[in-house]
């Protein structure tokens, strides 16, 4: 589909600007916040006006973006080639700004509001503000089809670098934890009712999950040539029905994998409900059992756009060859089954990874490393 | 690549409840602008808006939709498809298979209901039944399980070209083989949220908006509804076809979150990219739907972008005059009534506009006539510089 040559990920993790995931940071009150940084290079002035999501999203493209200023925290990051279009999956960029507006209109009765927060409510925003911060008058384009949303983003750039050949296109998956779409979520049953520590996130049997946020960037095009990563297929679906999301992975082992390759680690979206776990049970059912499972929403929380973290986790596993510990789930051939990785070493080319949405949106997507992985509990 | 051709429409706006209704009052130059609305707003009655005549309750009832989740923008967006998805002569194995897919926009999604969002987000239990029915994803995520489509389902939000953007994302999914039917479209319904945040703009018009006049003092925002049914040419046989998406492009002004530079380098790249996408030359374009939405600087530059590239541009209208801005559905309806001209060879009054703009001398076409098209261009263009246009040439 398409080769995936630079990453940025800003999230609760330290993934920014280098990444080390041994040590791992929890959930502060059932949230999953992004780390910050401190964004030197980006102009004050842009960075004071942007809403959280712009910011992180603007934050985490700009080492992707063309001439670096010398002397920011970027500047380590090689100058990477001009940027042809713009493609960003968001589920609920612009909602905090769409309800401060509501409450002016509110608070005023309709008289006469400050226009600021109403234009920056559009989900557009993330895009349009890297368009321009980097004067980039290429393609541009917002998906917000909720739990779907970067993975169409992600099918929009595949078709792109296909029509487009040595294009590079910018794509990225961005959502925030807000105050006012945490409240709608939590009130719709998504978070846990009670405060639990994202440590202990798959051990609780209850319903809901922890609230996540991040903005996970890639730099695409169609050449192989010095990728860190080749996206090989996706699937989406639609369904609330457990079994025919697992006829649908079953369906993309069956007819995506040529003869001789394998899934060597799948990558799971299990996120703490327990009403959503048979999707990811099924799922693993039909997995060998001799494939390693490892999870990721222990760090990143729960979101529309966590599959663009899972991407990057996936990239980032490829290239480090190592696998926190904290992420293994199941690792074959350990003398204590189900113990979190106790193995050796385990080659691993291809990551499938599984995300569901609220039980209702699906999607699988499967990533090869241009080198062979070995897997080993490195600590 | 397969050839993308339009083999369905279905619309509903302020002039009418279905393609025929729209057909006729776009003939007869009717605007569907007024101040008599019933809107839950204080600038009802006081400012003019472009409302679909059918309240919620009857368009449930004739939807037969009981789910009370269900919002104003869904139940438009479904009086559209279905009237599409009849008008294409689809069924239910084709809606139900894995290679037709779903792709429409919109922009306020379900803020529609503003006031229930605004308790929502502000309670601490017992949340309305509008939950998970405010996000633009919503509206599609209902129409998937309404119909039960498997294939490829999307929401696009580019703000006002979010449908255009929709159209031209399901042409390219049937180009690159990953659909072999498309559902696109869009959908938004008057809030209260768009109205008070174009008025805090200065954009919103007193009066009805007469776009491209000298004179123009805003937009007049609308609502409704419209989908295109987009098949491959090799599946089309003996189908009735109204033309063929034959070129399209996505470019960015890249110059301020709410106004188009003066020089309209966003608007000309997507005119531009649209006649390259299509293989054609600029004198070939016979009409335009402008994007044309009744504010100082948007008419302005897309005038000077129209002239830069066309030199002498062709006849052009913007239909925002019969309906008003419809936001994230203004690319669909506009894309449809754009299919009505080609496919009647025919072009309609540009209305409200009485004198050009200074220094372009443009004027939209002032009266109803007879014109052989061949092939017609749809702008459309949004908040934060998001520019698309889109072809439809005639078929055969």
């Amino acid at each position: 589909m398409l080769h995936i040559h630079q990453t940025t990920c800003i999230s609760p993790q330290r993934t920014f600007p280098h990444p080390d995931l041994e040590e791992l940071h929890e959930s502060v009150n059932s949230r999953l916040s992004v780390i910050e940084p401190d964004y030197t290079g980006i102009p004050q002035n842009a960075l004071r006006r942007m809403a959280r999501s712009t910011r992180i999203g603007v934050g985490a493209a700009f080492p992707l973006l063309r001439r670096p200023e010398a002397g920011s925290s970027y500047s380590s990051v090689t100058s990477p080639p001009s940027i042809d279009g713009i493609i960003i999956g968001t589920a609920n960029a612009g909602m905090e700004e769409s309800i401060q507006f509501m409450k002016q209109i509110i608070d005023h009765e309709e008289g006469m509001l400050a226009p600021g927060v109403f234009v920056q409510s559009t989900p557009n925003t993330i895009a349009a503000q890297i368009s321009l911060l980097s004067r980039n008058r290429g393609y541009n384009t917002t998906h917000v089809h909720r739990g779907l949303a970067f993975e169409n983003a992600l099918l929009d750039a595949a078709m792109l670098v296909r029509e487009n050949p040595r294009h590079n296109y910018l794509l990225g998956g961005v959502d925030e934890i807000g105050a006012f779409n945490y409240n709608i979520d939590y009130l719709d049953g998504w978070y846990k009712k009670e405060a639990l520590s994202s440590k202990r996130l798959y051990e609780d049997n209850s319903a809901g999950s922890i609230a996540g946020e991040g903005a996970a960037l890639f730099l695409v095009n169609d050449r192989p040539e010095n990728a860190l990563a080749r996206v090989r297929a996706l699937a989406t679906l639609h369904s609330k029905d457990p079994a025919a999301v697992r006829d649908q992975l079953r369906h993309f082992i069956d007819t995506r994998l040529q003869a001789g390759e394998k899934i060597d680690l799948f990558l799971s979206g299990e996120n703490g409900d327990n009403r959503l776990l048979p999707f990811f049970l099924s799922c693993e059912d039909i997995l060998d059992r001799d494939i390693p499972i490892a999870r990721f929403k222990h760090m990143c929380g729960e979101y529309p756009t966590a599959s663009a973290f899972a991407v990057w986790l996936a990239c980032h596993l490829l290239q480090s060859q190592s696998i926190p510990p904290h992420i293994i789930k199941r690792m074959p051939g350990s003398t204590d089954p189900g113990n979190r990785g106790d193995k050796n070493t385990v080659a691993c080319r291809n990551i499938l990874i599984y995300n569901s949405h609220k039980g209702a949106q699906h999607s699988f997507i499967w990533i090869t490393g241009t080198h062979a992985l070995t897997t080993r509990p490195d600590r | 690549m397969s050839k993308v051709f339009v083999t369905g429409v279905g619309v509903i706006s302020a002039i009418g409840n279905t393609l025929a209704e729209n057909h006729m009052s776009l003939q007869q130059g009717r605007c569907g602008l007024s101040t008599s609305g019933n809107l839950p707003t204080r600038y009802a009655g006081i400012l003019p808006f472009g409302e679909v005549g059918i309240d919620d309750g009857t368009l449930r009832e004739k939807l037969r939709v009981q789910d009370p989740g269900v919002t104003r923008t869904s139940l438009l967006a479904l009086h559209a498809l279905k009237e599409a998805i009849r008008d294409a002569g689809m069924i239910p194995s084709q809606l139900g298979a894995g290679d037709t897919a779903l792709v429409s926009a919109n922009t306020v999604g379900g803020m529609c209901l503003m006031d229930e969002l605004y308790r929502d987000v502000n309670r601490d239990a017992n949340g309305s039944v509008f939950l998970s029915s405010y996000d633009p994803a919503s509206i599609n995520i209902y129409l998937q399980s309404y119909y039960g489509i498997k294939g490829i389902v999307n929401t696009i939000d580019t703000a006002c070209s979010s449908a255009a953007n929709a159209i031209m994302y399901g042409a390219r999914l049937i180009r690159n083989g990953l659909a072999k039917r498309v559902l696109a479209g869009g959908a938004d319904s008057l809030s209260k949220f768009t109205i008070n945040g174009f008025n805090a703009l200065h954009i919103l018009s007193p009066e009805i908006c007469t776009p491209f006049d000298r004179d123009r003092k805003g937009l007049t925002l609308g609502e409704g509804a419209a989908f295109l049914v987009l098949e491959r040419e090799e599946d089309i046989r003996d189908k009735k076809v109204y033309a063929e998406v034959s070129g399209f492009a996505n470019s960015t002004d890249a110059f301020h979150p709410s106004s188009l530079s003066a020089e309209g380098e966003g608007p000309y790249l997507a005119m531009k990219g649209a006649l390259a996408s299509a293989g054609l030359k600029e004198d070939k374009i016979d009409f335009i739907n402008a994007h044309g939405t009744g504010t100082e600087n948007n008419d302005e530059v897309e005038s000077r972008a129209m002239i830069r590239l066309f030199g002498e541009p062709p006849p052009f209208l913007s239909t925002k005059a019969n309906i008003g801005h419809t936001l994230g559905a203004s690319g669909a309806i506009e894309a449809v009534y754009t299919l009505l001209s080609l496919v009647h060879q025919e072009v309609y009054a540009g209305l409200h506009c009485k004198h050009p703009i200074p220094g372009t001398g443009l004027l939209p076409i002032q009266a109803y006539r007879r014109l052989p098209l061949h092939h017609a261009m749809s702008n459309s263009f949004g908040f934060g510089g998001n520019c698309t246009s889109l072809i439809f040439s005639k078929a055969r």
